[in-house]
């Protein structure tokens, strides 16, 4: 299967850099999948989770307050404001993973009605790694 | 001898003071180095960032019937007023870092009053506040404890009420001065105009791979957005690269200290050294004199 490359950029430094399956964004517009060879596209991105499918069929989360996506046929690079990876090795390191998520979602402007189902999303996402 | 003994202390004091300021080199070295790496990843970021925008302003200038309808884009023949952002360090003890910013807005605030144009003065860094308050110059609004711990949010919430005021129309302008990190010795002083964007540089984008499609309702809005984040992640740029500088700055001025301090005790040592001979040498003349009288 083809292979994309993508970087997730924040303004403290790199939070992703490597090549993927495929990765699901959080549009203004609603989610979208990007694959290998998409067209270019630029977009911004709301509130949500970014779910990376890598090479070894495993889905990685990453949860963020804000974006722009720039997308062309090689790469996708996104620039993202706040985000946490929802990632770790053990038990603890998910839960506090989990814990600055929850404590970026609640910085987050509390008028958005979507909050409440990024916050189930990143709940399904820990669950899945424990 | 009292004299001896006021060389002794004072030998003592300044090679104390030599640790003093031998620690301190140590310390800024070591927050230096955490700073510069903080800094050198933020740059990426920006890269990126100037790449996007600069690629959306294009197309749309190129484009769109009218160009670009943002006031930040817009060029302002006549401004009335214009928002001066500074950033130095909440601490002393480090060279000129400090005074070369307030001098660069000084020398902007002179050249602003000239074409009759408000300035209006916000600060960050309790050196600089202090200093334009006791020179009574007047502070919009002022910030201190952000320029030695830069903090995003902080930094936002600060820049969004001038970015705020220049959408509304209130100021025409936007300046950030800081002294930023060149090097381990050397800063640079930066005196960047942030608004209004210059939109000339941005080119029409042929080299485009594809077409670029922009998935919003209107591209206007999306610009609009990240001339936001653009203008926010600038000022906390500033912030993180003053930190950088400061250090270098403090890290090279506690050098020169230290060494210098090493001169004063050498010369002091010699000092000692020639007292102490010479109070010998009077003593002996004593005895010597003393026993031929008696003979």
């Amino acid at each position: 299967m083809d292979k994309l490359k993508l970087e997730i950029l924040t303004p403290n430094g790199e939070i992703f850099n490597g090549e993927v399956v495929s990765v699901v964004l959080p549009g203004e517009e609603g989610e979208f999948g990007v694959l290998a060879h998409h067209a270019s596209l630029t977009t911004l991105l709301e509130a949500g989770v970014i779910d990376i499918e890598k090479e070894d069929k495993s889905v990685e989360s990453i949860l963020i307050n804000w974006g722009v996506v720039h997308v062309d046929e090689e790469k996708v690079i996104v620039l993202v404001e706040g985000a946490v990876a929802i990632r770790g090795d053990s038990e603890s390191s998910v839960a506090n993973a989990l814990e600055e998520a929850k404590q970026l979602i609640s910085d987050i402007a509390d008028s958005n009605p979507a909050i409440a189902a990024v916050s189930a999303k990143i709940e399904s996402a820990a669950r899945r790694l424990l | 001898m009292a004299n001896l003994k006021d060389i002794q202390r004072q030998i003592k004091s300044v090679s104390n003071t030599q640790k003093t300021t031998r620690a301190m080199k140590l310390v800024s070295t070591a927050k230096l180095r955490r700073a510069e790496e903080l800094a050198r990843r933020s740059r990426l970021y920006a890269a990126k960032m100037n790449q996007v925008i600069a690629e959306i302003a294009g197309r749309i200038k190129c484009h769109k019937v009218g160009g670009i309808d943002n006031r930040c884009f817009a060029k302002i023949e006549n401004p009335k007023m214009v928002d001066i952002v500074f950033v130095t360090a909440d601490k002393g003890l480090c060279g000129g870092f400090n005074i070369q910013t307030i001098k660069a807005v000084k020398k902007l605030i002179s050249e602003y009053k000239e074409k009759n144009v408000k300035v209006r003065l916000r600060g960050i860094g309790k050196k600089g506040v202090e200093f334009f308050k006791y020179n009574e110059v007047e502070l919009f609004d002022e910030v201190i404890n952000l320029s030695s711990k830069p903090d995003k949010g902080r930094a936002d919430d600060f820049i969004m009420t001038s970015i705020e005021d220049y959408n509304d129309g209130k100021i025409d302008g936007l300046y950030i001065i800081y002294n930023g990190y060149k090097n381990m010795i050397t800063q640079e002083l930066h005196v960047n105009k942030i608004l209004p964007v210059d939109a000339e540089q941005f080119g029409c984008g042929e080299e485009q791979t594809s077409i670029l499609e922009i998935e919003a309702q209107d591209e206007g809005q999306m610009l609009d957005s990240l001339v936001n984040k653009y203008v926010e992640y600038n000022m906390y740029y500033s912030l993180i690269d003053s930190v950088a500088a400061e250090h270098s700055a403090r890290m090279q001025a506690m050098d020169t200290a230290t060494n210098n301090a090493k001169e004063v005790v050498k010369s002091l040592n010699i000092k000692y050294n020639k007292a102490r001979q010479a109070a010998i040498t009077t003593e002996l003349i004593e005895i010597i004199s003393g026993v031929e009288s008696m003979k």
